[in-house]
């Protein structure tokens, strides 16, 4: 009994400086952020109980419908463009006898380049005039140079094609790894039944994948919830606020304006939608499932 | 061509019978095709970015091509040192080391407690770690940077170091590895009369040299990348970190090859980083599943 008290006593007193670290870093802040929301503030100092009038300003404000709308675009962009994307280069690199080591690395690559470097990188990609990257390669098929980033309509998509190309590399390997678990004689045994190549790919791959794409998806959207950087370096929210996101708008409350309170009840609301959608979402798959 | 097809594959969904179909032969072939094309689009973009810093101004903004008239490497050295990035690769060089410490000691501590000690309620701090793993954390930055305001550490890269030591994904990790540790080598340890500190330092430690191995160098990667926490922390002074450095550029009067150059700068040293250990990069990658 007393032994059993010391290991309890050892073990907390091990686990004591990272705690600290995950309180003060991580947990303590998401609970301040919900707290602050409902205050008034000067500077850091928090000043009277208000209720939801931050909430109700920020809602009111013109940006945050523009924000809220954009940050769903960018969610459903990502999935069009993106989600897909990282299953397809899975099955085909897996198919690959020949250099898959040398596939494997060069997808990867983009993911170790900061996020920063590759926002500034594909401002010059795609740069307005004739030596922006894309119009340079257009160019050569004799289309006109094009001022992307100025399209209202298209400045999402451009965004998250860059954002897929930076990081579909890290979950393709994930496809590839569950890829190589799948068991070689479900193929074998479906073969001699009579399959076909696509009815392997249904019958077999797909289903064997469903699960991890299912966390991936969702993982995808928390992510892609959250674009703060990559509006803002290449077009700072615009043009006319086409590309500003929730998180661009919590960046401006908190740090351009410093008005705190403002930026926590964004952030408040961006968790809730999280929460909401994941929630919905495990109980669509649930229903389908049974 | 016929060497191409009379491989064996005993994997996946092509098998080796089915090469005899020529249908299966052009699928396969296509198959390559795509798979160049995407390797092609992977490293383009990079490549071009590096050979661009060998173009003048004039050129860079003028002429539409691909490749520079000439290379001198004589245009790095003198963007450099315009910029002073020397100063800027040593903050983010006390910054990655930093990190390095404190994500081995911190969150291996905590992994090894999780895994091997598990005191009574461990798994309360489980579950919430689990949940840090779902929850935002971009979203209570503002408190965060509260918190450390109060602290006086404004300014200083201790609250860098110590954020790498709060990392739920890299507990998780850990706690797997030490998972597949045996307990007996640890009872053993504990009956010799070892305390818990000195089982994880003298026993556990030495044992965990391929997670360590992963930790840090995902650890170094994304000390080097960090961007916002250092920017709201040393902004304007003089502790900046390359990364901080290449965001004052949207602000500033360095001109676009210098920018572009810059650019260089800040990705050769992950570049490095991967071209050495990209095989632990990868399984890290695999191993935790989750994206960093």
């Amino acid at each position: 009994m007393f032994k059993r008290h010391k290991k309890d006593i050892a073990g907390w007193i091990i686990m004591a400086p990272s705690i600290i670290l995950f309180v003060f870093f991580l947990w303590e802040p998401l609970l301040a952020s919900v707290v602050m929301s409902f205050y008034s503030a000067k500077g850091i100092r928090l000043e009277r109980f208000v209720g939801f009038q931050n909430y109700i300003e920020v809602v009111q404000h013109p940006d945050f419908k523009a924000a809220f709308f954009n940050t769903f675009l960018y969610t459903f962009w990502s999935l069009v463009i993106g989600f897909l994307v990282p299953i397809i280069l899975a099955i085909i690199i897996n198919e690959i006898i020949h250099f898959k080591g040398f596939f494997r690395v060069s997808v990867y690559l983009p993911n170790v380049i900061p996020g920063l470097a590759v926002a500034i990188m594909w401002l010059y990609i795609y740069r307005a005039g004739k030596t922006g990257l894309l119009n340079i390669l257009l160019g050569k098929l004799g289309f006109p140079p094009q001022a992307w980033l100025t399209k209202s309509h298209l400045v999402i998509p451009l965004i998250v094609l860059f954002m897929t190309w930076r990081s579909a590399g890290a979950t393709t390997l994930i496809y590839l790894a569950r890829l190589q678990g799948i068991d070689p004689e479900l193929y074998e045994a479906a073969t001699i039944d009579g399959a076909g190549i696509w009815a392997r790919l249904k019958y077999i791959t797909l289903p064997q994948i469903y699960n991890l794409a299912r966390t991936l998806l969702i993982l995808q959207i928390i992510f892609v919830f959250q674009v703060l950087y990559e509006p803002l370096v290449l077009t700072n929210g615009g043009p006319n606020n086409a590309s500003t996101t929730l998180m661009l708008l919590v960046y401006k409350y908190a740090f351009e304006k410093f008005d705190y309170p403002k930026a926590a009840s964004i952030s408040v609301i961006i968790a809730l939608i999280l929460l909401l959608l994941t929630t919905v979402y495990n109980r669509l798959v649930k229903v389908n499932e049974e | 061509m016929n060497r191409l097809f009379s491989l064996k594959k005993d994997y996946g969904l092509l098998r080796t019978y089915d090469f005899r179909r020529n249908s299966v032969k052009f699928l396969y072939l296509l198959i390559y095709l795509v798979g160049f094309i995407v390797v092609f689009v992977a490293v383009f973009p990079i490549i071009w970015t590096i050979l661009s810093g060998f173009k003048d101004l004039r050129e860079f903004v003028n002429e539409p091509r691909i490749l520079p008239k000439s290379y001198d490497i004589n245009k790095f050295i003198e963007t450099w040192k315009l910029l002073n990035f020397s100063k800027f690769y040593l903050n983010s060089f006390i910054v990655v080391i930093g990190s390095i410490v404190f994500a081995v000691v911190g969150n291996g501590l905590l992994g090894y407690a999780l895994s091997k000690i598990k005191p009574k309620g461990y798994k309360l701090i489980y579950y919430l770690l689990l949940w840090s793993l779902m929850i935002p954390t971009t979203t209570s930055i503002v408190p965060l940077f509260i918190n450390i305001v109060r602290l006086g550490l404004q300014g200083s890269f201790i609250p860098l170091w110590l954020s790498a030591g709060a990392n739920a994904f890299f507990v998780i990790l850990y706690k797997n590895f030490f998972d597949s540790i045996p307990q007996s080598i640890i009872e053993a340890a504990r009956i010799d009369g070892g305390g818990e500190w000195s089982i994880f330092f003298k026993v556990v430690f030495p044992l965990s040299y391929p997670i360590n191995t992963v930790i840090t160098i995902f650890t170094i990667n994304s000390a080097w990348s960090d961007f916002l926490l250092p920017y709201l922390l040393l902004n304007n002074t003089g502790k900046e970190t390359v990364m901080v450095r290449l965001f004052q550029f949207r602000t500033s009067v360095a001109t676009d090859v210098d920018i572009i150059r810059a650019v260089t700068f800040s990705i050769i040293p992950p570049i490095l980083l991967f071209a050495f250990f990209q095989r632990y990069m990868m399984e890290g990658m695999t191993r935790g599943g989750i994206k960093g």
